[in-house]
């Protein structure tokens, strides 16, 4: 019992100097704070977190550095920063799949509307719907119309289970009503090899993969899936253009904290991502990747609170009617 | 000669004298921090990656370079030196190389690998610079069925790792290929052989593996009977090889430049072969195949040489394509983009200076690597004084640091500790790691590119024999079966008649 | 010659092969076979588990009527701290941090070896701590926390 008390004792003093730590703290942020990727080294998620991470670190005066805990879809780095002590010094930038893996997967160790805390958006990377060059279509509808008519020999590729290119390529499908062969990849280089060397026929993936390619030649476009044409493709239609109305994906990327982070943390990261999106190098570096900042009203706790309360709707039932799950 | 030209431009860009120093500063660090035990060349990358950040596009990736060739030599030191391979390819320099160093000739293997390295790299280089264009051409036309069958072939070769029983061999192997399925399935996104852990659920980490099998096995090997024996390691005699050596390492290198050359163009992981390939090629042509296994030189000579040629020419598909052929070349990407050079196919149109910049400086990085490496020989040797029980909690910690750092993944540290216990059973049980090494790594691959076949041909098996590609690649696992298993038939069969006088 | 001879190792090999080839039998039999053109998760496992259970088979009367070489003295107390070392490390990279983490792994292997002394074993394992922070946390800012939670501050 003495044990037992000790333990106790000696718990309650710990906890006490690490909230008096913590409330003691001058001003937020007084040391690195850690920006968790949950995707590995390289990848484009990567490369928006670590060019969006430096602009930050400017303003907040502290070195935002990144740590990639990648694996199972982004749920463990997901899950790594819910668990996180909430002090404003851990955060989380996600993409798309913070929304779509809340049904993907059916055994989550969090809740993904009630484990967070929200920074904001930081950018929403249009998709393209393309083709291998030498396929005969020439426009979206007419892609629309021979995939109808070939249904069981058009293949769609995609970079697994999760993939932005398997969440569009899902939501073509279901836009134009017709289930067409699905070739999985690991990873969209393979994926992209294989459209390459015309192996198979179409994939719908991030500008950030495909626009090079696309402005090289070596694959055929049809449609950019944004609101309106990007800059970086003139020539290709949106999807609204070419007949499919609704079609509208983007891969939209917010930064969380854990539940319980202090609001003047949450505040103070959030301002200084409107900083780093307001800066001329990093808009510069996504016009690169065929994406934009989003706009400072979006890079807001309550825009990214309410974009993903919407995706995780949308996406439900796309899903569930595919029927794939990813555990 | 335009590419005569092009190469000018290339070298006029690297060997200025900061992109000359960085290239140094790159090779230097890649070595330094590749050399640790169970740091990988991926994790050297990985944790070296963010300081090329800071400097001009060309320069970063100059460096960079210059740290991929650092962390790959640096990794093969390891291998020789205490058998603990960081990246597949150095696991058949393990094989081989680790037994030259117990038997003292330790420099003697480094010196080989550097040296079988640099010429390789040097001819992979022109390759890449005259050839690169057509080269994809072909590449471009592997699709999954002739994947498959070059994996075959693989695993077909990967009979000759062994060099005791055949069985236990083909066992590993069947082990390693199951090992390599532990995750998810891409397919249908069910988890397999996960045992319900998530952390699992994207496979299985290398380096884990390997240090468990390899490393972990052999420390614990050598703890078995301190008290009675004294180390495994003989005196180090001679750091540099003799004329009989270069002698023998001439014809191997040559080999596996050319092999890995070849592998290295395909996108989707042919350089994985590469030193596995060149090991069996190597046996095979060998006029003293017992050799192997108890310190071939042509086993270190040809490994190393195809290694670093499938390493330069894997930045073919990532030069030309702007697609990385693993996940080395894809951490090459994500610098580039963060530099805010996009790769695709037109980087060598449109910066044409950066483009054969790089390639240059493939080529001084290499070089770099032989002139500094040389002299550190003795060095890494001298490492080999420590006492062993100094130099096992060493090689732990480091061990720890380098499979954490990767993904922050717990679990793959629990993994290093069942590997090492499977791999340490194992070794008790006279079976070889590098089957399963091989298996474990091809595993994934020839599923993927089975099942993804099958969906392609609509459940046709005849498009492995209709595709010539494939077909052809077939023809040739079925000749090194039965290369394979003719001596060894005809071995048996003459001991039955002698039995029968 | 009786049949009380046998290869021990190759009897243990074979039996631990079938036996690992059965896990991932019946592992693979929980999931989808599906078909030859749409092959389900278990189609290609349960035909490797298959094979390596028949491989584990044929060494396993390959051992009989054999003598081999005896399996020879084991490492039970290499096993006892070596193997523990990256599990501790791992277990407590996060909560104490890496420096006293890594010093602390880097203690528990030490004792694997008869030949090591306590202070040596300290020395070693201070040196290397210092050696680490300063080049993977300093040097490559790895974004390790030095202390960690567990220890207040």
């Amino acid at each position: 019992m003495k044990t037992l008390n000790a333990i106790i004792g000696a718990t309650a003093l710990a906890a006490a100097t690490l909230f008096s730590a913590v409330a003691g703290a001058q001003t937020y942020p007084d040391r690195t704070i850690t920006m968790v990727v949950p995707f590995s080294a390289g990848g484009p998620t990567d490369t928006v977190a670590r060019l969006v991470a430096e602009a930050m670190s400017k303003d907040l005066g502290q070195q935002v550095i990144i740590e990639n805990v990648g694996g199972a879809g982004g749920t463990l780095g997901a899950a790594r920063v819910a668990n996180a002590e909430a002090d404003g010094y851990t955060v989380l930038l996600h993409h798309i799949g913070m929304a779509t893996s809340d049904t993907l997967y059916r055994k989550l160790p969090y809740e993904t509307l009630d484990a967070f805390e929200y920074v904001g958006l930081v950018t929403e990377v249009p998709m393209t719907i393309v083709a291998r060059k030498d396929l005969e279509p020439t426009d979206l509808k007419g892609l629309i119309e021979y995939a109808k008519a070939n249904k069981d020999t058009v293949t769609v590729a995609n970079a697994g289970i999760g993939a932005a290119s398997h969440l569009c390529g899902m939501l073509f499908m279901s836009a134009i009503e017709t289930p067409l062969v699905t070739v999985p990849y690991k990873g969209t280089g393979p994926a992209m090899t294989d459209l390459l060397g015309g192996q198979v026929d179409i994939m719908c993936d991030q500008t950030t993969n495909t626009t090079k390619q696309i402005q090289g030649g070596t694959i055929k476009a049809y449609a950019v899936t944004s609101p309106e044409r990007l800059d970086v493709l003139k020539d290709v239609p949106t999807a609204a253009e070419g007949g499919l109305s609704d079609f509208q994906v983007g891969i939209w990327h917010g930064i969380y904290a854990p539940k319980g982070t202090p609001e003047e943390a949450v505040n103070r990261l959030s301002e200084a991502l409107k900083v780093a999106l307001a800066d001329p190098n990093v808009a510069a570096r996504f016009a690169e990747l065929g994406t934009e900042p989003s706009p400072q009203s979006d890079a807001t706790p309550d825009a990214l609170k309410a974009k993903l309360e919407g995706e995780i709707a949308r996406w439900k039932p796309v899903i569930e009617a595919a029927g794939e799950y990813a555990d | 000669m335009d590419f005569l030209s092009n190469l000018a431009l290339g070298f006029s860009t690297a060997s200025s004298i900061e992109n000359l120093f960085f290239c140094l500063i790159g090779v230097l660090l890649g070595t330094l921090i590749g050399v640790l035990p169970g740091i990988g060349a991926t994790a050297t990358i990985a944790m070296l990656l963010p300081i090329t950040f800071q400097l001009e596009p060309v320069s970063s990736l100059i460096m960079l370079a210059g740290i991929y060739y650092g962390a790959q030599y640096g990794g093969s030191t390891t291998a020789i030196l205490i058998n603990m391979p960081g990246e597949s390819s150095s696991a058949v320099t393990a094989i081989d190389g680790y037994q030259m160093a117990r038997k003292g000739r330790a420099g003697a293997a480094l010196s080989i690998a550097a040296l079988g390295s640099f010429f390789a790299g040097s001819v992979s280089t022109f390759l890449v610079a005259i050839f690169a264009p057509p080269l994809t051409a072909i590449a471009l036309q592997f699709g999954s069925a002739e994947y498959f069958s070059l994996m075959i072939v693989g695993l077909v070769s990967s009979i000759a790792l062994a060099h005791g029983s055949v069985i236990k061999a083909l066992a590993m192997v069947a082990l390693g290929l199951l090992l390599g399925l532990v995750g998810t399935d891409i397919y249908t996104g069910t988890p397999r052989f996960t045992l319900g852990i998530r952390e699992y659920s994207d496979g299985l980490n290398f380096v884990a593996v390997a240090v468990g099998v390899f490393g972990i096995a052999e420390i614990l090997r050598n703890l078995e009977n301190e008290k009675t024996r004294s180390l495994l390691m003989a005196k180090v005699s001679g750091l540099l090889p003799t004329r009989d050596d270069f002698r023998k390492m001439v014809a191997p290198v040559l080999r596996g430049t050319v092999i890995g050359s070849a592998l290295g163009i395909l996108p989707g992981g042919g350089a994985i072969l590469a030193s596995f390939a060149s090991y069996t090629v190597e046996k095979r042509v060998s006029d003293k195949p017992e050799e192997f296994g108890h310190g071939a030189i042509a086993g270190v000579a040809g490994p190393e040489s195809a290694n670093n040629a499938g390493a330069q020419t894997s930045f073919i598909p990532l030069l030309t394509l702007g697609i990385p052929a693993n996940p080395v070349m894809a951490l090459m990407i994500g610098a580039m983009i963060i530099q805010g050079i996009v790769p695709g196919p037109n980087v060598a149109t449109e910066q044409p200076a950066l483009f054969w910049g790089i390639i240059a400086s493939m080529w001084i990085g290499n070089l770099m690597l032989v002139v500094l490496n040389l002299p550190l020989i003795g060095l890494w040797v001298k490492l080999l004084t420590i006492p062993y029980y100094v130099l096992f909690p060493i090689i732990m910690a480091f061990c720890s640091i380098g499979v954490y750092s990767v993904n922050s993944n717990v679990y793959d540290l629990f993994a290093v500790a069942f590997f090492g216990l499977i791999g340490y059973v194992l070794v008790k049980l006279r079976c070889e790691p590098a089957p399963l090494l091989l298996g474990f790594v091809l595993g994934p691959l020839l599923e993927e590119n089975l099942r993804r076949a099958m969906i392609l041909s609509r459940g046709d098996p005849t498009t492995f024999f209709k595709r010539p590609i494939s077909a052809t690649l077939l023809v040739i696992a079925l000749a090194v079966l039965v290369i394979v298993f003719l001596p060894s038939v005809r071995k048996k069969r003459d001991e039955v008649f002698q039995e029968e006088d | 010659m009786k049949s009380t001879t046998f290869d021990r190792a190759n009897l243990l090999c074979g039996l631990l092969f079938i036996a690992l080839g059965a896990f991932f039998a019946l592992q693979s039999l929980t999931l989808e076979l599906g078909t030859a053109f749409r092959m389900g998760p278990g189609y290609f496992p349960l035909i490797l588990a298959c094979a390596l259970i028949l491989l584990g088979g044929v060494i396993l009367l390959q051992s009989i009527r054999v003598e081999g070489e005896p399996i020879g003295h084991i490492a039970w107390r290499g096993m006892f701290f070596i193997l523990p070392a990256p599990i501790f490390f791992g277990l407590t990279v996060r909560g104490l941090g890496f420096v006293p983490a890594l010093f602390l792994t880097a203690l528990i292997a030490s004792f694997a070896s008869g030949k090591m002394k306590p202070l040596t074993a300290l020395v070693l394992a201070f040196c290397l701590t210092i050696f680490s922070v300063l080049v993977f946390s300093y040097g490559l800012g790895l974004p390790f926390r030095r202390f960690g939670p567990w220890l207040g501050f």
